[in-house]
């Protein structure tokens, strides 16, 4: 038998797929060259559309389509300021219930109609009539009275209560009438086909489920022209691929548009790469553990089986005291987070509360005198029990099984509590198992976490007395952590009628205060934002705030896209050098060659021996 | 050159014990050969309403537990949803009669089973799209990617399994199976982080991952071209993991063929041992793996999960793998139902083919 008869026809074949391969990889990259002259920013996501209907959506890439196809009438700065947006100016009445906007002249939609204050009315109209539209944004839809275009520059919205700016404005984008008023409920999915008509810098065009969303530019939008002729939302399906990307030149931007973002790992190895920009700033994100105090419904119900000790303040605040937040922040986030105090971050200065006097020293001595004091007395083995002999303290601590930060905090919490003389035992939950456990109040100890909005009712409002559950079943989940005090109450309702920004500010100062010295959460870290992009393809992006401020995951307006311009020709972005194709092509020919010919030579043997 | 006694590996048929899903195992399926011969044939007829039946079975219990399984996942598809933002308990309960969750749980399975049976398969929670339109969009892509991988994977393991197994023993042999057993073992998602990080990362022939660049311009050539271009490295990855299961089969085969006296028969007429086993012993030992073909036909819809996912493959196996994170209750179970009614269909098509290809099946029924 001829020993190289196996190998001949394995080898051609092999010839041929190399060959196949070989030529896509040179031919493709050519062919899609073609289309050069059009410039792309490429932003990586992972997350999936839930809807394009801008009253509907729920999630942050729909979020940032919404805030490019439309306009609001006030933006929201890079300072989370007001800015005018479509309204060039707005009028509050006296009492606060009458707001008159002045709506910019000469805007056009994407299709060329001209943009009145009639849709505007007809934009604010749905969130008062279309049922839907007005139960999905009942928390601010429910203040509306009745919105009003005397003439084509002039809009009216009449209120039941004063709000403040960013609430009446930032999530209602103006939609076309003479599109949407087109079909019969425009809540449905239908009146958002594609491409979308809108008036803000970018319009949504294209949409491949978990392959692709394009948005075109708007050239003649009113603040100037975007520096790119298309976004593109490209997907990928692990975080690690599209750093590959990032580093092969085949993505621009990756940030916040993938769930859970970057890590210190990723982030370390992207730093190394000469033609990406990373980004380790402020963000909007707090990690905070859920201490049990006691879960009651409206009517004063308690339910669940949480530890009573954890009802004491003065547990709960020598709990606070022995966390070394700052330690947390080096191990756990290598430095990129800061400590936190109460529940709005640092990235919002205007309403972060810095702790002031009454803020907590990591101070294990002192938490153990304040334990001591209460009559909290050390048992044979170390572990407290409740004054008068009552039960040990010993907590059952609930952590993300998915989250490796979680873990850790785990770790280091439990050995700082136990220097109390606290029993804690951690246990890793799935997610939705430990939402459940939490919500139904079965648990002492648990992690939480929140993006938080520039509005700071929205995080606040959770911990108001109105939306303690009405049932023990689990199912009503607005309370964060069922705390319920009249006096935040009283300063909830008047934040919210506040139209003095620097009053309203203290009041949420005063609020965050209350929620801190009542410790029914103890607030961990602000988490930073890790991001990165390719200078060599993208410059120019304005973050918001402006100082040390994000590129991706920007609220109100995205500045960051709308100044974006792309660098040079953009051609050749990080590929092989035309060595490498030369080289791979040759190699493609000499192993097609070979095997072509052994091939011949084994036909021409095989006849001649038949 | 072996003997003529057929070596017992028998085993190994059935290929090697697999963990990951991408290894649909090709295996054989439930041989109804194995019956004694306690009566005499039905019939055709009778013999194919037994398996159609059966396979009616198995899909009504898959259809049942479906709807179930999928409820031990725990979570509340509101809480993804309103994921990290407050929302009223109004908003909590629009959302709920929206999604149809505020319904009993009988009206809810009902639904599901009338649904289903009449393609009516619901909305997905997360797509908020009807998730029939949302399967028959992401059809061809699984199809292009595993039916290419499948082709390929069936191609060169029935080809090196021939080879190796003629050759049982030889170096040739054992070369080939450890590399085979190897890849196989491999975890696919890693394999597929190291073809990405060889191939797209440094040395930048190919894409890193989705199935087509933006870029590419909307003509039938450029985008076939590109496809071509991203589909390059997750079928190289598939065929790299699956081949394995189908050259071991073929080896197995070829070896069971071995000691024929056909084949002694052959080489007296003076046949090149070569010819041998291509005119004589590969078309012999090929019959009991024509079945195994049809199964992989089953596992062509469902067989590509992890590659998928490690590729971004807009295909129904990253589409499986989103909905369980959501979790995705009504996609999961179509899909479930999608994966379980192709595995089924192809088993009962294989046992089919039985009927006509094995004389022995038509003797016992």
């Amino acid at each position: 038998m001829n020993p190289h008869a196996l190998t001949r026809r394995f080898l051609s074949a092999l010839a041929v797929l190399a060959l196949t391969a070989g030529a896509l990889a040179v031919a493709a990259p050519g062919a899609a060259a073609q289309e050069d002259d059009v410039d792309t920013l490429l932003i990586a996501t992972n997350q999936e559309v839930d809807t394009f209907n801008p009253f509907k959506r729920r999630n942050v890439i729909t979020y940032e389509t919404s805030m490019m196809t439309y306009d609001t009438l006030v933006k929201m700065g890079t300072e989370y300021e007001p800015v005018p947006g479509l309204a060039t100016e707005w009028v509050e009445s006296e009492d606060g219930l009458t707001w008159t906007f002045t709506i910019r002249e000469g805007v056009t939609w994407s299709d060329g109609e001209a943009l009145t204050a009639n849709d505007v009315a007809y934009t604010y109209g749905l969130l008062i009539e279309n049922q839907a539209i007005h139960d999905w944004n009942v928390d601010f839809a429910g203040n509306l009275v009745s919105a009003e275009a005397p003439d084509d520059a002039t809009f009216v919205l009449t209120l039941a209560q004063p709000a403040p700016w960013d609430v009446l404005t930032r999530e209602v984008y103006i939609v076309p009438e003479h599109v949407w008023s087109q079909f019969p409920d425009p809540s449905a999915d239908d009146a958002n086909q594609l491409p979308l008509v809108g008036s803000g810098p970018f319009q949504v065009t294209e949409y491949k489920t978990d392959e692709l969303i394009r948005l075109k530019a708007n050239p003649d939008y009113w603040d100037g022209a975007p520096g790119f002729d298309e976004i593109v939302y490209d997907y990928y399906a692990e975080t690690d691929a599209a750093v590959a990307a990032l580093e092969a030149g085949e993505v621009d931007v990756v940030g916040s548009g993938m769930q859970g973002g970057l890590n210190p790992a990723q982030i370390e190895a992207l730093a190394k790469q000469d033609h990406v920009t990373v980004n380790d700033v402020q963000g909007r994100r707090y990690v905070s553990i859920t201490l049990n105090h006691g879960t009651v419904t409206q009517d004063g119900t308690e339910f669940g089986d949480g530890h009573p000790a954890l009802k004491d303040p003065v547990v709960r605040k020598a709990m606070h005291m022995a966390i070394d937040k700052q330690a947390l922040v080096d191990t756990v986030l290598d430095g990129s987070g800061s400590p936190a105090t109460s529940i709005i971050p640092a990235i919002f200065a205007q309403y972060h509360w810095d702790g002031g006097d009454s803020l907590v020293q990591f101070d294990i001595e002192g938490a153990n005198a304040l334990l001591d004091e209460a009559g909290y007395e050390r048992g044979e083995d170390g572990v407290r029990t409740m004054p008068g002999g009552g039960q040990r303290l010993s907590f059952r601590f609930y952590q993300h099984a998915d989250n490796t930060a979680y873990a850790t905090i785990a770790q280091f919490a439990v050995e700082w509590w136990a220097e109390l003389g606290i029993e804690v035992v951690p246990e890793a939950i799935e997610q939705g198992e430990l939402n459940n456990l939490a919500y139904l109040g079965e648990f002492d100890i648990a992690f939480s976490g929140w993006g938080v909005g520039p509005n700071p009712t929205e995080q606040l409002g959770m911990h108001t007395c109105a939306v303690l559950p009405t049932l023990t079943d689990g199912t009503e989940r607005s309370s964060e952590n069922s705390y319920c005090n009249p006096d935040f109450d009283a300063l909830h309702e008047q934040q919210k009628v506040e139209s003095d920004p620097d009053a309203r500010a203290e009041l949420v100062k005063e609020e965050q205060r209350l929620l801190y010295e009542d410790t029914p959460v103890i607030y961990l870290y602000y988490q930073n934002v890790m991001e990165a992009y390719d200078h060599d393809s993208v410059t120019g992006m304005t973050t918001q705030p402006t100082e040390n401020g994000m590129v991706t995951g920007q609220q109100g307006f995205t500045w960051s896209y709308w100044s974006a311009q792309p660098v040079g020709g953009d051609g050749d972005e990080g590929g092989p050098s035309a060595w490498v194709w030369i080289a791979v092509a040759a190699a493609v020919i000499v192993v097609a060659g070979a095997g072509f010919v052994l091939t011949l030579r084994r036909k021409k043997t095989a006849d001649e021996r038949e | 050159m072996t003997d003529g006694t057929p070596p017992s590996e028998p085993d190994r048929a059935s290929g090697p014990a697999g963990d990951a899903a991408d290894r649909g195992a090709p295996g054989a399926p439930a041989a109804p050969a194995a019956g004694a011969r306690t009566r005499v044939s039905g019939g055709f007829g009778r013999y194919l309403l037994k398996h159609v039946a059966g396979a009616a079975v198995s899909l009504l219990l898959v259809l049942f537990s479906s709807f179930f399984i999928f409820r031990l996942i725990a979570g509340d598809p509101i809480d993804q949803l309103t994921r990290e933002r407050p929302v009223s308990p109004e908003q909590r309960a629009a959302m709920r009669a929206e999604l149809g969750l505020d319904q009993p749980m009988w009206k809810q399975f009902w639904d599901y089973i009338t649904g289903t049976l009449t393609m009516d398969l619901g909305d997905s929670f997360q797509y908020r799209r009807p998730i029939f339109d949302l399967i028959v969009e992401r059809l061809p892509a699984t199809l292009l990617l595993s039916g290419t991988g499948m082709v390929l994977a069936v191609l060169l393991g029935f080809w090196i399994g021939a080879r190796a197994g003629w050759r049982q023993g030889s170096r040739f042999d054992r070369g080939q199976v450890a590399t085979g057993l190897l890849l196989y073992s491999a975890p696919t998602f890693w394999l597929g982080m190291i073809v990405i990080l060889v191939f797209a990362r440094y040395l930048g022939l190919f894409p890193v991952n989705g199935m087509r660049s933006p870029s590419t311009p909307p003509d039938f050539w450029s985008q076939a071209v590109d496809i071509g271009h991203h589909l390059v490295l997750p079928v190289l990855t598939y065929t790299a993991v699956v081949y394995a299961g189908y050259l071991m089969i073929m080896r197995s085969s070829v070896l069971d063929e071995l000691g024929g006296d056909y084949l002694t028969t052959a080489r007296a007429k003076g046949l090149r041992d070569d010819e041998v086993r291509r005119r004589h012993a590969v078309p012999n030992a090929l019959l009991p793996t024509v079945t195994l073909v049809f199964l992989a036909l089953g596992s062509v819809v469902n067989g590509s999960i992890v590659t998928e996912t490690v590729f971004s493959w807009p295909g129904l196996g990253s589409l499986f793998v989103q909905s369980i994170f959501y979790p995705d209750r009504p996609v999961l179970q179509a899909l479930f139902v999608l994966f379980s009614a192709s595995t089924i269909l192809a088993v009962l098509c294989a046992e089919i083919l039985y009927w006509f290809i094995d004389p022995r099946i038509r003797r016992t029924g």
